[in-house]
């Protein structure tokens, strides 16, 4: 049996969709097979083929504080956050360092974005339109203080969020995870599939007519907490969540691969991973859009893994009542599967005719798709499953007993065996080194990197494959492969479903939603770009990573802030100690295309000329960077003879809860991160022989630093690297990390820092010969800070 | 309508709207081929704009029909 510092169970459920504005409406209205598929009351239909969609009808929304700053995701994730924190009996935190909060999403600010395109581009919209204040305006309403991000993993991010809350309290990291999903039904997801002639005018029907998808909105959040904490409070649990299974296609950015490979390996792998029987499963939630494409698909899947094992497995999905709720889609069908487990029902999937049920037949085999009406059955586990975009896979079980979840117990040593650099400094290892060598610093206060085809030519990538990117995926693709060939990894049909990655990004998708935005703006909904939106969602670089690569295994794009750059590093070290993967690709990616420059110019947020870290100038040089690390035990590394830059010893997270925008005043959470990674890594404040700030010349940004810095380390040598580099965000998060491992290594010989003494500021130089231990830090908005210890 | 403007129009979409090299895109370069990697997303923009610009509605048509820009200007002559 699992042992109970593993157990993970339910102790409160939150939901907001078409058919419900809470679970106990939801939950009615599914057992009542109501649809709340209807034509669309908000976005413009002018001359598109299919006008029905599943909206939410709540008009208290906005009963929340300062409800003009938030977008309508994060409404729809409040109301849920709401009701499944009441749920579960729990009081708000005080910035409890315990209480973490993941929520998924694929597009975000949608309604913001377009808000801000049609209504006089109204700089109070901007901060509402990437997916990073989701979980942080959580976060600040049940005052959690642990970790805090968001999943981008489009369609799969609502799974993959609860399995990750589950990795968190496993590796000790939280005892309590509101996890979720938020997603608004808007004109740029409308438009999108829309081009996509993904849109069923009748709408969806899933696993029968299988003629496309109709889009839902809403938001699910799930309170995952540790068996332990739950136990100790009296908490009424509703069941235990056990193992999940999160693979990669490596196929196509949109349709899912034919042969089902990668979601029976993620299937697989939830069972697995869970301890459990095929035979104890007892009813599937399924993704089931509605396209053939995924639909087929996943009749495969099911019968591949199910057949000659579970004779009296029952499936369907729930999109037929809800739509297709997108980032939500996997947080409200996972409420719907623990009620399902919980009163022993098996939901339908609506829409089944008598001619319908007889065509199904074959296709069903001795699977029972619920047809149009639910009913009782004993239920032991149930499995929810999601397939995004991306080609993304996710699969989670939850069960009425235990199970037999093994977490290793072993201490993996860490090592990065790989780099990839992209940034204005150059576009390699040896170009940045040179670069730091000769001093280079901006001239401009926006400097930013553009790929050259020659590029492409010597990484063997053809123009048949990049010419699908935008400027933000080909920045990943190209570091990726970079690190990779640095780490002199080969992917291969055998160790392909052993390597993952985690992308880390503060904006992610954003400027090519935007601009999908400015084409439908002006030209109508009817005129999306089918080949423009694929790149909207923000696990699109991750994807074409893992297509060009051909890399399988678990792939998570995180979001929240520059702090990203970091936490891809921490939740790729979770995933090889847990024996997931042996092998991580984490990075940080962040862009600088005109689109941002202009909405960072009117946040006020760029220098009016270049401002040098700790100047007090009033904003900072926006720049960009895409940073790849091959992440794997130092045993795994020596095995394989690959050069180890570094070790990574531990990390530790700190938050204090201010609006998102804000940083002020959450120095103590600075503080915790980095108190929090020394006890991680078992390293004393003292060892650390240099620390690589996140300062980036906005005062508020690098007083904050500065105060912290001095308070812990004295006069230890602080390295700013976007001094050189600019605010690349994530995407220099991760950079500092490659910094730093470049330095211990020895790869870059020497730096220039900045001491800080009695409040003043001067400079030194590092020699590198001769550092043992470095600590990174980053920042987010909101108040979230994470700190990374190397070692040599 | 002279087939030499549509060619012309048909490639400078190929290089704005699919991001495909002009250097590399002759008017009988195979679009299935390795070389442009035409999938089915782009068969939908390419219907999208011969639509728009022509009125001419290549929705549903054999592959045969996609195989390059000549067999795609010769449709679009022929229909108009």
């Amino acid at each position: 049996m699992t042992e109970e510092k593993n157990r993970c169970v339910v102790t409160g459920l939150g939901m907001i969709c078409a058919i419900g504005n809470s679970v106990e409406e939801s939950w009615k209205n599914v057992l009542a097979s109501v649809s709340g598929i209807k034509h669309t009351k908000t976005v413009d239909t002018e001359n598109c083929y299919a006008t029905l969609a599943a909206e939410v009808n709540c008009d208290t929304l906005d009963d929340i504080d300062a409800p003009e700053e938030k977008d309508r995701a994060s409404k729809l994730c409040l109301k849920a956050a709401k009701e499944a924190l009441a749920d579960a009996s729990l009081a708000k935190g005080n910035d409890d360092p315990r209480m973490s909060v993941i929520i998924g999403s694929c597009v975000g600010g949608a309604v913001s974005i377009e808000h801000y395109y049609k209504n006089g581009k109204n700089k109070e919209d901007i901060l509402k339109m990437p997916i990073a204040p989701i979980a942080s305006q959580v976060a600040e309403f049940a005052g959690a203080g642990g970790i805090v991000t968001n999943v981008g993993n489009a369609c799969a991010a609502g799974t993959i969020s609860v399995a990750y809350a589950c990795d968190l309290i496993r590796a000790g990291k939280a005892d309590v995870v509101l996890a979720g999903g938020a997603d608004s039904f808007a004109s740029i997801p409308y438009s999108g599939f829309l081009s996509l002639h993904a849109l069923d005018e009748n709408g969806c029907s899933p696993f029968n007519r299988c003629t496309g998808i109709t889009l839902g909105e809403g938001a699910g959040v799930v309170v995952v907490e540790s068996y332990a904490h739950a136990k100790a409070r009296g908490a009424k649990v509703y069941c235990e969540v056990l193992g999940a299974g999160v693979t990669t296609d490596a196929h196509h950015i949109t349709a899912p691969r034919e042969d089902g490979l990668c979601q029976i390996e993620a299937i697989e792998r939830a069972i697995t991973n869970s301890g459990v029987s095929k035979k104890e499963i007892g009813y599937v939630n399924g993704h089931g859009t509605g396209t053939a494409k995924n639909d087929n698909a996943e009749f495969l899947s099911l019968h591949k893994v199910f057949d000659g094992e579970n004779d009296i497995l029952s499936a369907s999905s729930t999109k037929a009542m809800t739509g297709h709720c997108l980032g939500a889609a996997g947080a409200i069908e996972a409420v719907f599967s623990i009620k399902a487990l919980t009163t022993n029902t098996v939901l339908p999937t609506l829409g089944y005719t008598e001619e319908d049920k007889e065509k199904l037949k074959e296709k069903a085999g001795k699977i029972e798709f619920v047809q149009n009406v639910p009913h009782e059955k004993e239920l032991t586990a149930v499995m929810s499953n999601s397939f995004a975009f991306g080609g993304n896979n996710a699969s989670i079980i939850f069960s009425k007993n235990a199970g037999d979840v093994k977490v290793s117990s072993s201490k993996p040593n860490i090592a990065i065996t790989g780099l990839g650099l992209v940034n204005p400094l150059g576009h390699t290892k040896d170009a940045y080194i040179a670069a730091v060598k000769a001093d280079s610093k901006p001239t401009e206060t926006s400097i930013h990197s553009t790929i050259e085809t020659s590029e492409y030519d010597e990484l063997g990538i053809k123009m048949a494959f990049y010419r699908k990117l935008d400027n933000f995926s080909q920045l990943q693709v190209v570091t990726g492969m970079r690190a990779l060939k640095d780490a002199k990894l080969s992917v291969t049909e055998e160790n392909a479903k052993d390597i993952g990655n985690i992308v880390g990004t503060s904006e992610g998708a954003l400027g090519s939603t935007y601009d999908f935005e400015e084409l439908i703006g002006e030209k109508g909904n009817a005129k999306g770009s089918a080949f423009k939106f694929p790149n909207t969602v923000y696990n699109a670089a991750g994807g074409y990573l893992s297509i060009c690569s051909g890399l399988k295994g678990y792939s998570v794009t995180v979001t929240s802030g520059p702090v990203s750059g970091l936490t891809s590093i921490a939740y790729s070290m979770n995933v090889i100690k847990e024996g997931q993967e042996k092998i991580m690709l984490a990075t940080g990616n962040d862009e600088n295309i005109p689109i941002l420059d202009n909405l960072f110019n009117e946040l006020g947020y760029k220098a009016k000329s270049v401002a040098a870290p700790y100047s007090g100038a009033d904003g900072f040089v926006l720049g960009d960077a895409s940073t790849s690390l091959v992440l794997e035990d130092d045993a795994n590394a020596k095995e394989r003879g690959a050069t180890v830059y570094a070790h990574i010893l531990g990390y530790g997270n700190g938050r204090k809860n201010v609006r998102f925008g804000q940083l002020s005043g959450t120095e103590e959470a600075l503080e915790k991160a980095i108190a929090d990674a020394l006890a991680d890594s078992g390293v004393k404040a003292d060892e650390i022989d240099v620390i690589y700030g996140f300062a980036n010349g906005m005062k508020v940004v690098d007083d904050i630093e500065k105060t912290v810095l001095s308070k812990c380390f004295g006069e230890k040598p602080v390295i700013a690297i976007k001094e050189r580099v600019g605010e690349g965000r994530a995407g220099t998060a991760t950079l500092q990390v490659a910094h730093a491992a470049l330095m211990l290594h020895g790869d870059i010989e020497s730096d220039n820092a900045y001491v800080f003494s009695n409040g003043s500021v001067s400079r030194k130089t590092v020699e590198s010969s001769g550092l043992k231990k470095a600590l990174v830090i980053s920042y987010a908005l909101g108040g979230s800070y994470t700190a990374v210890v190397l070692g040599k | 309508m002279e087939k030499s403007e549509v060619q012309a129009k048909l490639k400078e979409f190929f290089m704005s709207n699919l991001g495909v090299d002009g250097d590399i895109l002759q008017y009988d370069t195979p679009l299935f081929g390795d070389e442009v990697g035409l999938d089915s997303v782009d068969s939908l923009e390419i219907i999208s704009f011969v639509d728009d610009e022509y009125g001419v509605s290549m929705t549903g048509l054999k592959k045969e029909t996609f195989l390059s820009i000549d067999t795609i200007a010769d449709y679009i002559v022929a229909n108009a």
